[in-house]
């Protein structure tokens, strides 16, 4: 054998071996598209303007906080459009002041002043930061969850660099509604002393406290499923908050109903010890989401150290559920879905079953076609084809690039084009031929003359299903993937692999007349 | 040797009027369908709403269905029967009546909706097994059913139970607990099964909901994918060999796209996301036989100086008419197997292909070479191809 012949021979099996050693068991080694083993595809946007505006609130308090120190004057400070605060009724001689406090305090706001108003508005970097960080966070928060409900191998990503999508994919999900729910809940626990109520309605609440609501207070709903419903006169400022958990458990209360422990971290804990120790005897409502889902009154008071337990009506999955949010912690801004798509296991097996009959059609049918068209030339096409189909897997395996139903499709479709190359370099080889040269001559003009056809229309090929790539989702990628690998692989099989078992085959023989093609 | 074409010479470019007659007139007729007439019928994936398949456990004639949808409000969602006759229906959430949601919860509504018309189909008996805190089996997980051995099988619920669902989930549906004992389930099992469980009558097999945002953002983006893949195109051959080549090859594309769009807006098929797919594999194979021929063209313009360019032009067509043929041949063997084999899902991929197969292989004799031969004629002035 010659050396160069010995060296490519060396080089194909290596990475023959190396792809089979990759793909192989099959079954384990490729990783399968939610579309079939199951599962839930999510797309879910995160409303960024909810973190825009809790800044805004919290920049609100410290304007009003700031006036009142500098003893500065205005009718009122609100919110205006997304991002924008209005202070209106300054006086004129004090404008040069609230310049000043705005230069100094506020850098992350441009402001115009037009006669006794001035408009604030958000630095457009700032806004995008926020944005950016909210849409970080809930990623992050969603792992969270995620994780402690434990679903094997999901995706989380985000859509785009700096877009507000998050694509989500859990494989093999039991319940999605549930799993959905959980994953959209904001999960902002509260603990805020309860001033009045419950009533049925707000009037009567008000009425009890002289008709309007307090300026350090606010009114909030029960949740009906939770508690029996009802308006609640609640603090402004929560006594503690999710944020102040430590350990959070499933436990049962004392009527072995299921409930949720918890402990706090030494903070809150002093700080919830001080308030039960001064309001022994009142009610304590325990918020989830801004509705009350149950209102405890304080027995007595709660070291620091004890921790205690929410109540609230819960199934056992609904404590479990209200576990895994207050481990996981709260969104920073609400989410809605765009998209979802749930596939159920058996439809992704029938997928595969169906997918696989329509392969091994596919498969016999060329390969019977192409062994009667060009007899033993046809069998070097036919290892070319199956070794590619081996180079397929392995790269499949290799960058765990997920198999999808219109994967399968871009496999059965890469097993009709990747013969066009050896059709290409036969119908050449047998025109040589028919011109009357030599065996040798006519495989060597062969190969080299369809080479440029083959290089260009592959590449072309390639270059549509790169955007293909770029513009799809889930399923689609995973086509455009096997459609990219399958070529290329098709340009190494169809033309350096077969044209070493030429050389190796027919080539070796000195003298032979004819030649199976 | 079989040979499917002797040498031939065949004068393809005589017939570049009719062939532009002929394409002319369906793109044509397709066009005015699509933009005057029924239109595309665009899926799920771009027009927003549900899609649910669900499988009965017993046979439910369609009429049952729709009278049930109808007795709730639901009359007008859109029920196709598929696969498993009389089993398997395909349901699509019609538009949805604007007093039930606000305009910013589409999203929601829709998912509102698909419960709703599960709930509908779920019969009575369903109903009151769940009254009477019984477990559904054809719905139910690994966990549920670990749990509902766990009593009397404590050590093996979990192994049991993951025996249990596989074999459920390879049949889709059980109509009949019995059936079980094929997945070597002893009857004492069973029995536990039997008492604490019961046999739905439908389980859901897949369900898309799509909001309208997402299938405004996937038809711009399918657009943008096809036009940049064309572009892209046109770049490279132009590079390789010519911008009369590029040019040409990319309105064969065009009228590939236009042509398979214009067929299957006279089919009842909907446009969804693996259509697309299937009609930019399309592109990227009507360019590949598209390439071989110019490919030839290149060859021969050395080769046969004296000719005039249709000669050379017919001379590259004939020399790779048996190629062009025969990889035809192939790819339209493994579509019929994908169209055949493949079940429902991929369908109307595979039925796209196979239109594409079809006008891809008629396009690149009948429409590039003739584009190439005028473009030539009113701007080229040499025949020099670079190589």
């Amino acid at each position: 054998m010659k050396k160069g012949l010995r060296w490519k021979l060396i080089l194909t099996l290596g990475i023959v071996g190396l792809a089979l050693f990759l793909a192989y068991p099959p079954g384990k080694k490729i990783n399968r598209g939610l579309d079939l083993r199951g599962g839930i595809h999510l797309v879910l946007q995160v409303i960024t303007d909810d973190a825009i505006n809790i800044d805004t609130d919290e920049e609100i308090n410290r304007l009003r906080d700031q006036f009142q120190k500098k003893n500065l004057t205005s009718t009122s400070i609100v919110k205006g459009r997304i991002g924008q605060i209005t202070i209106q009724g300054t006086t004129p001689d004090q404008e040069g002041a609230v310049r000043d406090l705005l230069d100094e305090n506020f850098r992350n706001w441009d402001y115009v002043f037009v006669g006794a108003t001035a408009t604030l508005t958000m630095k457009s970097e700032v806004q995008m930061y926020l944005r950016d960080q909210a849409v970080n966070q809930a990623l992050e928060t969603i792992r969270n969850r995620v994780d402690q409900i434990g679903v094997a191998e999901p995706t989380i990503q985000r859509q785009g660099l700096a877009g507000d999508r998050i694509i989500l994919e859990l494989p093999g999900v039991d319940n999605p509604e549930r799993v959905k729910n959980l994953i959209k809940t904001t999960a902002v626990l509260e603990w805020k002393l309860v001033k009045a109520g419950p009533a049925a309605d707000e009037q009567t609440l008000l009425a009890s406290v002289g008709g309007t609501v307090p300026e350090d207070a606010q009114v909030v709903k029960g949740d009906p499923k939770r508690t029996s419903g009802g308006f609640y006169l609640v603090e402004r400022v929560a006594t503690v908050t999710g944020k102040d958990l430590r350990v959070v458990r499933r436990a049962t209360d004392e009527w072995n109903s299921p409930a949720v422990s918890f402990s706090l971290n030494p903070e809150g804990g002093r700080r919830f010890e001080r308030v039960t120790g001064e309001n022994i005897g009142k009610q304590i409502a325990i918020l989830l989401d801004d509705k009350v889902i149950s209102s405890p009154t304080v027995e007595d008071v709660i070291p620091a150290t004890s921790g205690g337990i929410i109540r609230g009506r819960f199934t056992i999955d609904e404590a479990e559920d209200l576990v895994v949010l207050l481990r996981a912690g709260a969104l920073p801004a609400g989410i809605k879905y765009l998209e979802e798509r749930t596939v159920g296991p058996s439809l992704g097996a029938d997928s595969i079953r169906k997918g696989l009959s329509a392969g091994v059609a596919a498969v016999i049918l060329v390969m019977a076609f192409m062994v009667i068209y060009y007899r033993l030339a046809g069998v070097n096409a036919i290892t070319a084809l199956i070794l590619n189909m081996v180079l397929l897997f392995g790269a499949l395996a290799y960058f765990r690039a997920a198999l999808t139903l219109p994967g399968i499709a871009g496999i059965i479709l890469t097993i009709g084009m990747a013969v066009d190359a050896n059709v290409l370099i036969f119908e050449r080889i047998r025109e040589e031929l028919l011109a009357g040269k030599s065996i040798l001559n006519s495989i060597a003009t062969g190969f080299s003359r369809a080479f440029s056809a083959i290089f260009d229309s592959n590449l072309t090929t390639i270059i549509s299903a790169i955007f293909l790539f770029q513009f799809g989702t889930g399923p689609v990628k995973g086509y455009a993937v096997t459609l990219i690998i399958g070529i290329s692989a098709s340009m190494f099989t169809a033309v350096f692999v077969s044209r070493l078992i030429f050389d190796l085959t027919v080539a070796g023989k000195k003298r032979k007349e004819k030649m199976s093609i | 040797m079989i040979q499917i074409f002797k040498k031939t010479n065949i004068d393809f470019m005589k017939y570049k009027f009719i062939a532009f007659g002929v394409s002319g007139a369906i793109i044509v007729a397709g066009l005015a369908n699509i933009f005057f007439g029924k239109g595309l019928k665009p899926g799920v994936d771009f027009s927003g709403g549900t899609l649910i398949r669900v499988l009965f456990k017993s046979p439910l004639p369609v009429s049952d269905v729709r009278q049930a949808l109808t007795e709730q409000g639901l009359g007008n969602s859109i029920i196709q029967e598929v696969e498993k006759a009389q089993r398997e229906y395909i349901i699509r959430t019609a538009g949805l009546s604007a007093g039930d949601i606000q305009a910013d919860q589409d999203l929601e509504a829709h998912a509102i909706l698909a419960n709703r018309i599960i709930e509908t189909l779920k019969n009575a008996e369903d109903k009151a097994a769940v009254e009477r805190g019984l477990l559904d089996f054809n719905n139910a997980g690994v966990k549920e059913i670990a749990a509902v051995l766990q009593p009397a099988y404590p050590d093996e619920a979990a192994s049991l139970a993951e025996r249990i669902i596989n074999f459920r989930v390879e049949k889709g549906i059980i109509e009949d607990f019995g059936i079980l004992r094929e997945a070597g389930i002893s009857d004492e099992v069973i029995s536990v099964l039997k008492d604490r469980t019961f046999l739905g009558s439908l389980t859901v097999l897949s369900r898309d909901t799509v909001g309208p945002q997402v299938g405004k953002d996937l038809r711009r983006k399918a657009t943008q994918a096809t036009v940049w893949a064309l572009l892209g195109m046109l770049v490279y051959i132009a590079a390789r060999f010519k911008l009369a080549y590029g040019v040409a090859a990319i309105l064969t594309l065009t009228h590939d796209v236009l042509f398979t769009l214009s067929v299957f807006s006279f089919t009842n098929r909907e446009v969804n996301l693996p259509v697309i797919a299937a009609v930019l594999t399309i592109v990227g194979y009507s360019i590949n036989d598209t390439i071989v021929i110019f490919d030839r063209v290149r060859d021969n313009i050395k080769l046969m100086r004296k000719s005039p360019f249709e000669g050379i032009l017919n001379a590259s067509i004939n020399q790779t008419l048996s190629r062009t043929v025969i990889t035809s041949g192939t790819v339209f063997l493994t579509v019929i197997a994908l169209y055949l084999f493949g079940g429902q899902v991929i369908n109307d991929f595979a039925f796209t292909m196979l239109i594409g197969v079809i006008t891809g292989t008629y396009s690149t004799i009948y429409q590039s070479c003739p584009i190439v031969y005028f473009w030539q004629k009113i701007f080229g002035t040499g025949r020099r191809v670079r190589r």
